[in-house]
Parts: C-alpha cells; sequence; structure tokens
C-alpha cells in the first residue's frame, strides 16, 4: 500500500525501482541493525590486538629495559621486540577467541554485502536486468553442461582409444 | 651528578641513510608488474577452460622416460616455481634431464564459482595427465602436488592409481585437524557457506589477510626494512621483487572447489580418515600404492608438518619416502637450499623410478 502513490507518480523504466523503494528501504534499515553487530565484533577485535600489544610491550620492557645507545644495540633491540611481538601475535591469531570473534565478524561482514546484494537486485529489476539469482542460474546451468560435455568427450575418447587398439 | 645519556652518531648516520634510501627507492627499483620473470622456455601445449598446460622445453639431449606433471596450488602463481633461474624448480629438474609439464590454474572468475573438486580432480587434471601420456607415449607419468595441488594431487592419484607411476606430494594440505597454523585456526571458525552463496568465489583480499597474519611483525616491518637497507644490492632487491610480484598475485579460488575444501579438510578432516568424496568418488588413501615422496619443511608456517606428514602414514605404497627440510613452505622450492638440497635428493629419487 505504502509504495502505491510513488508507483502513480512514476513512469518509464524505474516505475518498478519506485514500487520496489519499500524493499531497499527495508535492507537500509536492516544494513544500520547488522552493523551494530558488526561494529560489536569489529571493537572486540581490536581489543584482543591491542592487548596482545600491551602485553607485548610489557614482555619486552622486562627483557630490553635500557634504551638502546649505539646501532649493536638497537638492531638486538629490534630482534627482541619483533620475536616477542611475533610470538605473542601469532599466540592470539591461534588462538579460539580470536578465531571464533573473527569469523563472526566476517559472517556479519557477508551479511551486510548480502544487503547490499539485495539492494542492486532491486535496481537491476527496475531498467530490466538480470538479478544476480539469475545470472547464477546461467553460471550454474553453464557448469552443468560443460560437466556433461567433457565427461562425454572423454568417454567418446576411450571408446576411439579401445577401437584404434 | 649524573651524565646526559649519548647516543651513537652511528645512529643518526644509520637513520639518514635509512631515510635517504626510502626517498631514492622509487628510482632504484622497478614497478612489479615491471619485473621480466625470465621464465623457463615453455610452450602451452593443452588449453581446457581457463586452465593451461605448459610443457617445459628440453635442456638436455637425454631425457628420462616418465614425464613429470606438476599440479601447482591453487594460491597465487605456479612462477614461484620458476621464481629466478638460479632458483627455478623447473629449471632444475630440466637439467637433471626430466621431461617437465606445469599445470596452470589459471585465473577464475564469477562464472567459475561453481567449479568444485571434481572439476579440477577428475576434469583438468584427468586431462592433462592424459595429454602427457599421450604426448610421451608414456603408460604412466610421474606427478607432483605442493601445497594445495598437492591435496587436488592426493585426490587424484587415489582414484586414478593406474596413471601415475610415481607421486611426490610435497608440502600437501592433508589433515587439517592436526594443521597448527593460523590459517587452519581462521578456516576452522569460517562460515564459508555464508562466504560462498554471498560472494561466489574466495576474493584475493581474504588471502592477502590471511598473509598478513602469519608472522605479521618480520613479514610486516622487519622485510620491508631489510629491503630499504638493502636498496642498493642490485641482487638482493631483484630477488626480493620478484617474491614481492608472485606474493601480490593472487588468484580468486572457485566458490564450490573452497566450500568443499575449507569443509572437507580443515573442519570436518574427511580427506585423512578416508571419508571424502570428490564427485560421487569416494577417495580411499590406501589405494595410493604407487612409489611415494613426501617433502615437508620444518619451518612451514603455511601448512605445518603435522599437516602433511600424515599422508606418508595413510597410504596403501610400500615405496615411501619421507624427507623434512630445514627451511620454510616458499623456501623449500625456490631457494639456494632446494637448489642444494632437496632438488637433488628428488632427482636421485625420481630416477631411480623413472
Amino acid at each position: 500500500m505504502s509504495s502505491k502513490p510513488q508507483s502513480l507518480a512514476s513512469i518509464g523504466p524505474m516505475r518498478a525501482f519506485a514500487a520496489n523503494s519499500k524493499k531497499v528501504t527495508t535492507e537500509l534499515i536492516e544494513i544500520n541493525e547488522g552493523l551494530i553487530g558488526f561494529n560489536q565484533y569489529l571493537a572486540e577485535y581490536y581489543k584482543q590486538l591491542s592487548d596482545a600489544w600491551n602485553v607485548a610491550q610489557k614482555k619486552v620492557n622486562l627483557k630490553a629495559p635500557e634504551i638502546p645507545r649505539d646501532v649493536e644495540q638497537i638492531e638486538a633491540f629490534k630482534r627482541i621486540w619483533i620475536d616477542i611481538f611475533d610470538n605473542d601475535f601469532t599466540e592470539l591469531f591461534d588462538s579460539k577467541k580470536f578465531g571464533e570473534n573473527y569469523g563472526k565478524l566476517v559472517s556479519k561482514e557477508l551479511e551486510l554485502t548480502k544487503h547490499w546484494n539485495n539492494i542492486a537486485n532491486v535496481v537491476l529489476q527496475s531498467v530490466n536486468l538480470p538479478s544476480k539469482e539469475e545470472i547464477d542460474e546461467v553460471y550454474k546451468a553453464v557448469h552443468s553442461l560443460k560437466k556433461r560435455v567433457g565427461k562425454l568427450e572423454r568417454e567418446l575418447k576411450k571408446k576411439d582409444m579401445k577401437r584404434d587398439a | 651528578m649524573h651524565s646526559e645519556p649519548t647516543i651513537d652518531p652511528k645512529i643518526i648516520e644509520e637513520i639518514i641513510k635509512f631515510s635517504k634510501n626510502v626517498i631514492d627507492a622509487p628510482k632504484l627499483v622497478s614497478a612489479p608488474d615491471e619485473i621480466n620473470l625470465e621464465v623457463t622456455p615453455h610452450d602451452t601445449v593443452q588449453e581446457l577452460d581457463k586452465t593451461r598446460l605448459l610443457h617445459y622445453r628440453s635442456l638436455t639431449e637425454k631425457q628420462h622416460k616418465t614425464p613429470l606433471l606438476i599440479s601447482y596450488a591453487l594460491i597465487n602463481r605456479y612462477h614461484i616455481l620458476d621464481i629466478h633461474p638460479e632458483k627455478s624448480w623447473v629449471r632444475n629438474l630440466l637439467q637433471q634431464g626430466f621431461d617437465v609439464y606445469m599445470l596452470d590454474w589459471g585465473t577464475p572468475t564469477s562464472m567459475d564459482k561453481y567449479l568444485d573438486f571434481d572439476d579440477y580432480v577428475n576434469g583438468y587434471l584427468d586431462s592433462a595427465v592424459e595429454y602427457v601420456k599421450n604426448e610421451s607415449s608414456a603408460e604412466k607419468i610421474s606427478l607432483q602436488g605442493y601445497c594445495t595441488g598437492g591435496t587436488i594431487a592426493t585426490a587424484y592419484v587415489a582414484l586414478h592409481p593406474q596413471n601415475v607411476k610415481n607421486y611426490v606430494a610435497t608440502a600437501p594440505v592433508i589433515d587439517g585437524w592436526r594443521d597448527t597454523t593460523v590459517i587452519s585456526n581462521l578456516a576452522k571458525h569460517m562460515d564459508v557457506d555464508k562466504m560462498v552463496d554471498t560472494i561466489g568465489n574466495m576474493p584475493p583480499e581474504f588471502m592477502y589477510y590471511c598473509f598478513s597474519v602469519l608472522k605479521p611483525f618480520e613479514q610486516g616491518i622487519e622485510k620491508y626494512v631489510k629491503f630499504f637497507k638493502n636498496i642498493d644490492n642490485k641482487k638482493f632487491v631483484d630477488s626480493f621483487l620478484r617474491v614481492e610480484k608472485w606474493l601480490g598475485d593472487t588468484p580468486p579460488i572457485p566458490g564450490e572447489l573452497f566450500r568443499q575444501w575449507i569443509k572437507d579438510i580443515y573442519q570436518d578432516n574427511l580427506l585423512i580418515q578416508n571419508k571424502m568424496y570428490v564427485g560421487r568418488e569416494h577417495i580411499d588413501l590406501k589405494k595410493i600404492d604407487m612409489p611415494m615422496f613426501t617433502q615437508i619443511a620444518v619451518g612451514d608456517h603455511l601448512v605445518s608438518p603435522e599437516c602433511s606428514m600424515p599422508l606418508h602414514y595413510a597410504v596403501g605404497s610400500e615405496d615411501k619416502t619421507l624427507r623434512m627440510y630445514p627451511t620454510g613452505h616458499v623456501g623449500m622450492i625456490a631457494s639456494s637450499l632446494s637448489q642444494k638440497m632437496v632438488l637433488p635428493e628428488l632427482g636421485r629419487w625420481l630416477a631411480a623410478r623413472s
């Protein structure tokens, strides 16, 4: 009902888009909701990185408390810093808590992408272009046909080889 | 009274020199796309969809009877095996008298998102094997699989053992549950269905992220500090840029193939348990009964030794060799160590069976 006045007011190829503007609005609202969840996981992601940094820096301070005074000392300090930071960060990236949060973060990002795809589909259909799903159907059909042709060709080849032998 | 801390003037000198090198770098160094990799001469002998079968031109008068086909990884490009004339895996094997073929998987596009394990194993790899057999008049060939190419090659030799005389598994991805790398941790927690259903192919950006969390400070900072420090060293810069060019050239991975790879290898670990299916065919590792040579790098932080090693114990082969090298994932195939140690050993092993 709510899209009716817009539909009446619009003519030509953009009519469908006007009629579907409600869908776009719904997607935008859901994107906003999704962004809240995404930001939670993103904040946790940076918190984990920041915590790992602080712990690693403390370890470096304990191991190399003196300020390096010459080139050799700087090199030694750099080596300690890199080794400790690489170890601590690898431990973090290897941990279950990092893996789980990163997985959820990417998952939320994909949900946002999905909403964006849905909006793109509304736009595509409004200008009489195939949607992502329709293109995917074509890709799937082409893939399936290629597979069948490939198998038939291989079988034919084998038969030819048997006959020649 | 305490003395003021003194700073070694050499430090200031180093900082000034380093800053000058950073400023001069664009004048001294070519852009990655300008680098000529001086690849070993080869011919494209077969093209199937986006894949290409490359045949390297012989460098010796006499050749071993059994040709070698290399199934390269799905990540980045095959030319890491031919990165520099002095460090080239392919060139070394040619010099040892082997007839070498390489399967280049090409660059999948959105249209290829439905390509799966079956297409790669029973389609592209099988076609390449058949071509090499026909071309060389050999009944069986030697097959080498590197990294994820090793996973595909392992599935192939289990399904088509009659075509393979010798199998060389170089850092293959086999036992996902035992893998101790950061990549396996990310893969285990990934909602791969959502990823493939939403974006289709696995985008290169995801792979770049995975690279960035591997030794982030050594690889993200120290590597570039060394580069700027050595900007006047032509050999160092050349070698650095060749590897950088390779690292920055990551094709997407077809969605369906990626889905099965993550689920069957990392999440459910089906391959090593003999529970994996490719197409409708069951993969039984015991059916791998030809001579097998497994190469593992002790310092591999992309495919940990614990992930590759179980293959050696799972196959049915009686003639099998497991070798471990004191290097990393790339060091095993493109370094002076690979030229001096890894390749001569592989050559001797293959020659005795070719």
